[in-house]
């Protein structure tokens, strides 16, 4: 899909030097054993503002989603990453049947050829990957 | 002693181009304190709220030309702002640090020849961080957002696209007697089906117009509504709720809001209870949310909104008389000032065609950013315990 072109913004290097690599990189405060988006801003457990970052495992269920009436339609969605968080996400390789609360996830990363690289999320089963 | 709405203006609402939002929100409150038969300088107070278009600040005080002031602030909530403000004005008159206060409104998101909806889009080829890489992604509209929250409510409740419809569909024939309303032509379930996706499951008919204008209310103590140039507007409750919903496990972002919690202590505050409510003005940012906002106060069950709203209880006729303006689905835009303006209308008995036949104890709803603030304020032409 084309999406344009991401750019670092001095803030977000762990994310894609993460997603770079094929690892989801998020939020994470190791004071109060909590996880947060990678757009997290402090933990309201201890109010760290520097939070640290660390690897999730990429599993997620889909908690709900939305279709945007574009060519191929796109599918967003909130999905919750095992470890606890909430992701604004992208879904592919999904169709319309597939959609329910809990749905299976598992990140996968796109590399293009300009840009950094970025995550989307897909089916997931015990055998590997839907599609 | 109790307090009062005893002005309201209202500029000309919708497609208004050449005036900035401080002109337009100086328009208003001259409307306002013209329409109560006070002088500008017969206001102490001015607290003020502005949307996407541009800010009317607190310099609004020298473009009114206002002097002596004893109460002047910004206040924002989004959404859940204008009854936020009110009730501020209210406890300001209760405990007399002022005596006359004007809360006003202004926006001018829309420009001429742009799209209603480019006003709250954005869109570009590059993108910056992570919030860069989700809107590149694609989710880049609060119409999505909502989407996203509605969906959540469909999948766990199973309501349905038709059930928000006959929130619209009941909406619009409200507006179809509002001289004001910006869409007056009546539709049906059928149409609200056709119209196009906007972020399914939100049909175009699901989501609120955009409009530029501005509102002004002006509120004072009971005592002095009583010599002054229109039926007053009593105050008799307000509550706010700010659920905190975090993104993470556990969240019911899209199955309640604040409205539970605001709801709540309006009520509690103004001595009734929902079975007391001859009409509902409720923020409509989408039908959706009007949904969710019944279920939170209380007028049904959590996850029977949507047969509730199929049943015909909102719209004219109805049970439960609710957006009889039309609303932001149909009328006009002014985030909390739609709601409250309208109450403010039906409560004075000035609905005309429109006119709920019974409105003793009017509820108004204001909802703001994603379901994250609410306020409520419960209004009567009848002086609270008379
Ligand atoms: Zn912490």
């Amino acid at each position: 899909m084309d999406i344009g072109v991401l750019r670092r913004d001095g803030r977000t290097d762990p994310f894609f030097d993460g997603t770079a690599a094929g690892r989801l990189v998020v939020r994470r405060c190791e004071a109060c054993d909590r996880w947060f988006a990678p757009d997290a801003s402090g933990c309201p457990g201890c109010g760290e503002e520097e939070l640290g970052w660390a690897e999730a495992s990429g599993a997620a269920t889909l908690v709900t989603w939305t279709i945007l009436p574009k060519e191929p339609p796109a599918f967003l969605a909130l999905v919750e990453l095992a470890e606890g968080p909430w992701l604004h996400a992208r879904l592919d390789g999904v169709e319309r049947a597939d959609l329910r609360e809990g749905l299976a996830l598992r990140a996968a990363f796109e590399h293009p050829d300009e840009g950094e690289s970025y995550v989307l999320f897909r089916p997931w089963t015990e055998r590997g990957s839907v599609r | 002693m109790g307090t009062s709405i005893v002005g309201l203006g209202m500029t000309e609402l919708g497609r208004v181009y050449g005036r900035s939002p401080r002109r337009l929100a100086a328009d208003a409150v001259r409307l306002a304190a013209a329409d109560a038969g006070l002088a500008l300088g017969d206001l102490d107070g001015l607290l003020v709220s502005h949307g996407m278009g541009g800010s009317p600040g607190i310099e609004l005080a020298d473009t009114l030309g206002l002097r002596d002031l004893r109460l002047l602030a910004l206040v924002n909530s989004y959404g859940a702002t204008a009854g936020a403000m009110v009730s501020y004005a209210a406890m300001s008159v209760l405990n007399g640090s002022a005596t006359t206060v004007a809360c006003v409104f202004a926006d001018a998101p829309l420009k001429p020849e742009q799209s209603a909806g480019s006003a709250y889009n954005r869109s570009s080829r590059e993108w910056y961080g992570f919030g860069g890489m989700t809107a590149a992604l694609g989710l880049r509209s609060v119409n999505s957002h909502y989407a996203l929250a509605a969906q959540r409510h469909m999948a766990r409740y199973g309501t349905t696209s038709e059930q928000l419809g006959a929130i619209a569909v009941a909406t619009r024939a409200w507006a179809s007697g509002n001289p004001l309303a910006q869409m007056r032509e009546p539709i049906t379930i059928e149409d609200h089906q056709a119209s196009r996706w906007v972020s399914e499951p939100l049909h175009l008919l699901d989501c609120c117009l955009v409009s530029n204008g501005a509102i002004a209310v002006i509120v004072t103590s009971a005592g002095r509504a009583r010599d002054l140039a229109r039926p007053p507007v009593h105050l008799w409750g307000w509550g706010q709720g700010h659920p905190g919903h975090r993104k993470e496990r556990g969240s019911d972002f899209g199955l309640a809001t604040g409205a539970a919690a605001s709801g709540a202590a309006a009520m509690k505050m103004a001595g009734i209870t929902t079975a007391d409510v001859d009409v509902c003005e409720l923020y409509d940012c989408y039908t959706y949310t009007v949904l969710v906002t019944l279920e939170d106060y209380g007028f049904c069950a959590k996850g029977e909104g949507g047969a509730f709203a199929a049943s015909g209880a909102l719209g004219p006729g109805g049970s439960l008389p609710t957006n009889t303006g039309g609303g932001q689905l149909s009328a006009y835009y002014m985030w909390g000032m739609t709601p409250l303006s309208e109450a403010v209308i039906q409560a004075r008995g000035d609905g005309g065609q429109r006119q709920a036949p019974s409105t003793d104890v009017i509820l108004v709803s204001g909802n703001g950013g994603i379901l994250d603030h609410h306020s409520t304020l419960v209004v009567s032409p009848h002086e609270k315990g008379a």
